[in-house]
């Protein structure tokens, strides 16, 4: 935040090298996967009397995830070096931008549930940081908080999911969680824990309902859009679903949640992204969508699926985040995002242009690309099982927008009449131009190549599907019904493409969605929290002294109701604790005449002065009845607190001058307090109709000598059994005093002011 | 002070050290008896109102130990520190440690426990006669 105020020496610091951190671990984790065959464990001590540790367990699932961090992390840095380089707080955007990777390297490597939850929420609060980053403009701030909300509410979800897990199988770990599968299945618990994770996951992953706050998240800078909100912080919630999906997949609402929460995502962001103008907005519409196709593929049952999910994550992957950074290149280099000016952009930025066509093949899964290879697989998986025809032709759209996205990403801004407003515009720096290009042609390899990911994803699959019989890639390269599809989507998605004008006015006059789609739903229940707030806050603290007082006492008259109806009175008890002896009985009805007298004089006096003595009279009397009572230290301190109030209070009320005047309802203040005084009394005698457990009290009577040396037992009580409350008690008065000076002191000044 | 009373202006003085002698003892003998740190802690804070109220706040801070609301964060500082030789000990925190001296004839015991009842005396004396001179005094800074 300083450096706002300060962006001289910010500006042109060169943050390039940060990228070596990514490219080291990327380095790193290639070579010990060369070296170490997987899995991979440690353990470290965290919070030993929790039973939580710093458990890691890695195997080729998690190891996918952690290529993808540290590889497209080493992009990202090397494209935010050229994006942000003249950016005053870009030293602020690489803390987050450095904790997001730590944070998400140890969700996907966690195998303690509270680690990973740890993690996960840690995600969360970078990408919060990340989109409201230009936290100068309402809109990014409203972004942010909108998608905070969202996904660490979500969060928390999944705490109570993972906690309800890690009693149902008696373990905090996940591998442990994943082995106990079918066992788990008896408990009747489990619903309600796989719900609760299901929650934590949509958020995550942007499913529907929640799927609003993932294009808003689009004010972030493009590095943070690309990383976090395409390429890998979304897919956390995949990832986790993914690494439950062996446990549960053949469980009914595992299979209805996902297959129906993923079809629904899937068919409506494509949907919606055909009511977008904004770049970013449109690709975040069609992450959305590839999202939920993720979550329908991981509910699918069949094998083949889990190699769909790996190959089409990966594919997602190394295609979206070029276009994103394409989207911040030509964001950079004109100004705007929006394509209904952007067009003819290739004569001047032919490097954007080629990085943009091969991704933009990928993501339509055209022949020559990885897309197609993964989009084949997944049609083959979903061919294989006798599913809804619905969900099939909703993937046929869903494909079909991916593949009009794609085009406009990549032909749309670049083709067509150059456009005067553009004549200066200069193609931009080799560090924006180098991520893009060689992600890209990184997709295009594996086409060429595809048994270069047969040692990473068929052995992550396996993690999802395990015991099945995974092939690599090409293995599951099945022609036949794949082509066919792939040629019909490709021949829509062109239909859609040509069409896109017009199926855009179409959409986005549907306004109905603003007023009563989720996001506005959201909205309005945000907006009503500090309505509530405020009116909970009027009708409850309204400052006024004998109000609280007669509200606590009608809530006591309430409770008391609720006593006398459900217990018994036992007024013998009471009556023989009163009377002991005939002197005792004596003292205390002194004392109860003091109190009576006391409390019947306040109603009837108007001057401070003189109801403060008749307070007085009712602390003493409780004074003496507490001596009488056998608790001479409480009659003890009773004493002195009486005796300090009214001296002080007598000393300050006469500074402060005469009251204010203004009509109590005295009488039915009277009412109230003496009902109350009756109610508490029966409560009493029902009191003594409980069980009297005398425990703790003949324990502390034979142990306070014998183990503390002193013969007060409430004193030994008070500075020895029961030390830390008497500690937290007197640091209670003594930050009540801290607290209470500077106000007091503001008063004063105000009343020296008048 | 609008009306003065010349044998309480002289009378207060002395009663000042008085109390405070009077809740040193209530102090010391809460072991045994009523007592102990707090109620001897309020003690005091009715010494401190005596003399805020007659000779005005001014003299009243004067005659603390340290100012009201220094005094009571070291009563809070100084039971956490009673709680320490019972960590150092390898026992829970607050485990309240004895010695016992021995004379002649006769042995005196020492405790973390006095240690403790102290921090809770400092405790309640500078919290509440921070209260007392924020509410009596008219001007000037106050603790």
């Amino acid at each position: 935040m300083s450096q706002d105020h300060d962006p001289a020496p910010a500006s042109r610091r060169d943050w390039l090298w940060l990228a070596l951190v990514p490219l080291g671990l990327f380095a790193g984790l290639i070579g010990a996967m060369l070296t170490v065959p997987l899995p991979w464990q440690m353990q470290l001590e965290w919070v030993p009397s929790l039973d939580t540790g710093l458990d890691w367990h890695v195997d080729a699932l998690s190891a996918q995830f952690l290529v993808l961090i540290t590889g497209i992390g080493t992009m990202v840095f090397i494209y935010a070096s050229g994006y942000m380089a003249h950016d005053p707080a870009a030293g602020r955007f690489y803390a987050v931008l450095l904790m997001f990777m730590v944070a998400m390297i140890g969700a996907v490597s966690a195998d303690h549930m509270l680690v990973l939850f740890v993690c996960w929420e840690l995600t969360s609060l970078t990408s919060f940081f990340l989109v409201g980053f230009k936290h100068s403009d309402e809109q990014a701030r409203a972004s942010a908080r909108q998608a905070m909300f969202i996904t660490i509410g979500g969060g928390l979800a999944l705490l109570a999911g993972l906690i309800l897990l890690a009693q149902i199988a008696g373990s905090w770990s996940l591998q442990a969680v994943v082995a106990s599968g079918p066992v788990l299945r008896e408990d009747p618990r489990l619903p309600a824990a796989l719900v609760l994770v299901f929650i934590g996951c949509f958020t995550k992953s942007a499913q529907f309902p929640f799927h609003f706050w993932l294009p808003n998240a689009m004010t972030a800078p493009t590095p943070a859009s690309a990383y976090l909100h395409s390429a890998t912080m979304v897919k956390l919630g995949i990832y986790l679903l993914a690494r439950l999906d062996p446990a549960f997949n053949d469980l009914l609402l595992w299979e209805v949640s996902l297959i129906g929460v993923g079809t629904i995502t899937a068919v409506w962001a494509a949907v919606l992204a055909l009511r977008e103008r904004d770049l970013k907005r449109i690709l975040a519409r069609s992450t959305v969508s590839a999202l939920g196709t993720l979550v329908l593929l991981i509910g699918l049952p069949n094998d083949q699926a889990a190699l769909a999910v790996i190959a089409f994550l990966f594919a997602h992957a190394l295609y979206k985040a070029p276009l994103f950074f394409v989207a911040g290149n030509i964001d950079h280099a004109t100004g705007t995002r929006s394509i209904d000016h952007l067009m003819g952009l290739r004569r001047q930025m032919p490097f954007t242009t080629v990085a943009a066509v091969i991704a933009g093949l990928s993501m339509a899964g055209l022949p020559l690309s990885f897309g197609y290879l993964a989009k084949d697989v997944v049609t083959a998986a979903k061919a294989d099982t006798e599913l809804l025809a619905v969900v099939s032709y909703g993937l046929l759209f869903v494909n079909a927008v991916a593949v009009a996205v794609a085009a406009v990403a990549a032909i749309r801004v670049f083709w067509g009449p150059a456009t005067p407003a553009f004549e200066k515009v200069r193609e931009v720096s080799w560090r924006m131009l180098l991520p893009p290009l060689l992600i890209a042609f990184i997709g295009l390899e594996f086409e060429f190549f595809p048994t270069l990911t047969d040692p990473l994803l068929p052995d992550a699959a396996q993690v999802i599907a395990p015991g099945a019989d995974i092939g690599g890639l090409v293995a599951g390269h099945t022609f036949g019904t794949a082509l066919t599809a792939a040629e019909v989507t490709l021949a829509v998605g062109l239909v859609l493409f040509l069409f896109w004008e017009r199926l855009h006015r179409y959409v986005s006059g549907l306004a109905r969605l603003d007023r009563y789609g989720p996001a506005a739903i959201f909205e309005r229940l945000l907006k009503g929290i500090p309505r509530v707030a405020a009116w909970h806050t009027r009708a409850l603290q309204h400052g006024d002294l004998p109000g609280y007082m007669r509200r606590t006492l009608m809530v006591l008259l309430l409770l008391a109701l609720g006593g006398w109806l459900v217990g018994e009175p036992n007024w013998s008890s009471l009556w023989s604790v009163l009377w002991t002896s005939s002197e005792q009985a004596w003292a205390l009805a002194g004392a109860a005449i003091l109190i009576i007298a006391g409390a019947v004089a306040g109603p009837f006096l108007h001057d401070r002065l003189s109801l403060l003595m008749a307070i007085g009279l009712v602390g003493y009397g409780s004074a003496i009845l507490f001596l009488f009572a056998g608790a001479p230290d409480v009659a003890f301190t009773q004493f002195m607190v009486e005796t300090v109030l009214v001296v002080v209070a007598a000393a300050v009320l006469a500074r402060y001058g005469e009251p204010s005047r203004y009509a109590e309802p005295r009488l039915f203040n009277a009412a109230v307090a003496i009902a109350a005084g009756i109610a508490t009394f029966i409560l009493l005698a029902h009191l003594f109709s409980l069980p009297a457990e005398p425990f703790l009290a003949e324990w502390y009577a034979a142990n306070s000598l014998p183990e503390a040396h002193g013969r007060n037992v409430v004193n030994v009580i008070l500075v020895d059994f029961r030390a830390l409350d008497t500690f937290g008690e007197i640091a209670v008065v003594a930050f009540s005093a801290l607290a209470a000076w500077p106000l007091l002191r503001k008063m004063r000044n105000r009343g020296a002011a008048k | 002070m609008t009306s003065r009373s010349v044998l309480l202006e002289f009378a207060a003085k002395t009663l000042y050290w008085l109390m405070l002698a009077v809740s040193a003892w209530i102090l010391l003998r809460g072991h045994n008896a009523p007592g102990g740190g707090f109620i001897a802690g309020l003690v005091a804070v009715a010494a401190t109102a005596l003399v805020a109220i007659v000779h005005g706040v001014d003299q009243a801070r004067r005659r603390l130990p340290l100012r009201p609301l220094y005094l009571a964060v070291t009563g809070v500082l100084l039971a956490l520190l009673s709680g320490m030789p019972g960590v150092w000990a390898d026992a829970p925190f607050l485990t309240h440690q004895w010695w016992s001296v021995e004379f002649a004839d006769t042995s005196l015991k020492l405790s973390t426990v006095i240690l403790f009842d102290l921090g809770v005396y400092g405790a309640v004396w500078g919290a509440f006669a921070s209260y007392l001179f924020a509410l009596l005094d008219e001007g000037g800074a106050a603790a």
